[in-house]
């Protein structure tokens, strides 16, 4: 072989390198881009539903605070408005740069049981109140209205946790992780409040 | 190849030291590498789009309408849509989280629940029964979406958000779902953020 076309063999194949390494850039960048959550997967589906969860959270808070003028209930109300309408922000813009849809029309909560969802289902989501129990609380109003309220944001809380908990166990992804957990103890030490507040109005603990 | 062109090449010196072959080693090499990295780069050209949540997310049929006017007011509104798509509307929005509605609704009141990101699903009364079940449970687990008659609809179904809309033969058309996963909060949204509920709660 001569020196020439040793020389050409040594190009080609620092090319070929080259190129090489060029693809496999390629690549890890495509797969690096295309690892954000799925459509379908746990932290879509926690940032959709817990969206819905918080919004009817905020819509009895704003209730009781038109049906009592007690302090401690109001701002423990203000307190929930202006907690998880912020936190609804926050999962929205996830979704939202994640480019996925803010909706599953199959039905809520599939990411929780895995399998098909049940469309027209949401009451499956843990914790909601129905829209009967809602209509109560806009009629019902001072003690009444405080202890009725308690009662459905202790058990809305608890639903919440269960999910936050659950996102908790199927994901790694930390921004999703760290909201889980602070709705997590946030909402646990809330309903030992509203225990307490149910005490001291009489009513057995929710 | 030519006759003559053959007995050229077999009159060529066998001569190793000078012989330039075709180096088809590295031509199928750097075909494959240059297919490769096409495929990648169209890959994540294609991932780079998230088609579901786009504003101009096109889906067969549909109709899309800009510069809709967002005043309130109290008084009737003559909108160009049937059903309305977008448009100046009462001051309340009509509850719009998975709320199923047996009578028609005021138009003023669901346009602004259109400006809040609900979908807006309407009917023409005398729909299949199994086809109204399909459309009730989808809205009754999708937030954001809100299902009435419509009596002078010139449809079966239509699906509205704002400045969107498609007509649809059957409830079971695909095209619903992907209407709602583009447009449900989606953003063509003038006011995103804003609520679906604790507004008006009857027809």
């Amino acid at each position: 072989m001569t020196q020439d076309a040793r020389r050409g063999r040594r190009v080609t194949v620092v090319l070929a390198a080259l190129v090489l390494l060029t693809g496999a850039a390629l690549v890890a960048l495509t797969v690096s881009r295309s690892g954000g959550p799925a459509r379908d997967g746990p932290e879509a589906g926690f940032a959709r539903d817990m969206s819905a969860h918080h919004a009817q959270a905020v819509r009895m808070s704003f209730i009781v605070r038109d049906r009592t003028d007690d302090r401690d209930v109001r701002l423990l109300a203000y307190d929930i408005i202006s907690t998880q309408s912020a936190q609804i922000g926050m999962m929205t813009a996830w979704l939202d740069e994640w480019g996925l849809p803010k909706t599953d029309p199959a039905g809520p909560m599939r990411w929780m049981s895995g399998h098909g969802g049940h469309p027209g289902a949401s009451a499956a989501m843990p914790g909601m109140a129905t829209r009967e129990r809602l209509t109560d609380l806009e009629k019902a109003s001072g003690r009444a209205a405080e202890v009725l309220y308690l009662r459905l944001m202790a058990a809305h809380h608890r639903g919440g946790v269960a999910m936050a908990e659950a996102v908790l166990a199927r994901t790694d992804h930390d921004r999703v992780r760290r909201l889980a957990r602070t709705m997590v103890e946030g909402q646990r030490s809330e309903i030992t409040l509203m225990n307490e507040m149910l005490r001291r109005r009489g009513g057995p603990a929710a | 190849m030519s006759k003559s062109a053959r007995n050229k090449d077999a009159r060529k010196p066998k001569d190793a030291l000078t012989q330039r072959e075709t180096p088809w080693g590295a031509i199928a090499f750097f075909t494959l590498i240059g297919l490769v990295a096409t495929v990648a780069i169209g890959y994540a050209f294609m991932q780079s789009r998230p088609s579901s949540a786009d504003g101009s997310a096109s889906i067969a049929g549909m109709v899309i309408k800009d510069d809709l006017g967002r005043n309130h007011t109290s008084s009737p509104v003559d909108y160009a849509n049937n059903p309305p798509m977008g448009g100046d509307h009462d001051s309340a929005w009509q509850n719009c989280n998975g709320r199923v509605y047996d009578t028609p609704l005021r138009n003023e009141n669901a346009v602004h629940s259109l400006e809040h990101g609900a979908v807006w699903i309407t009917y023409r009364p005398g729909l299949a029964a199994a086809q109204l079940d399909a459309l009730k449970a989808k809205v009754t687990g999708t937030d954001y979406t809100f299902l009435s008659p419509y009596p002078s609809l010139d449809a079966p179904i239509a699906l509205s958000a704002w400045g969107r809309q498609i007509k649809l033969q059957d409830a079971s058309d695909k095209r619903a779902d992907e209407f709602l996963r583009a447009f449900v909060k989606g953003p063509q949204t003038p006011e995103p953020g804003a609520p679906c509920d604790g507004a008006k709660d009857t027809p």
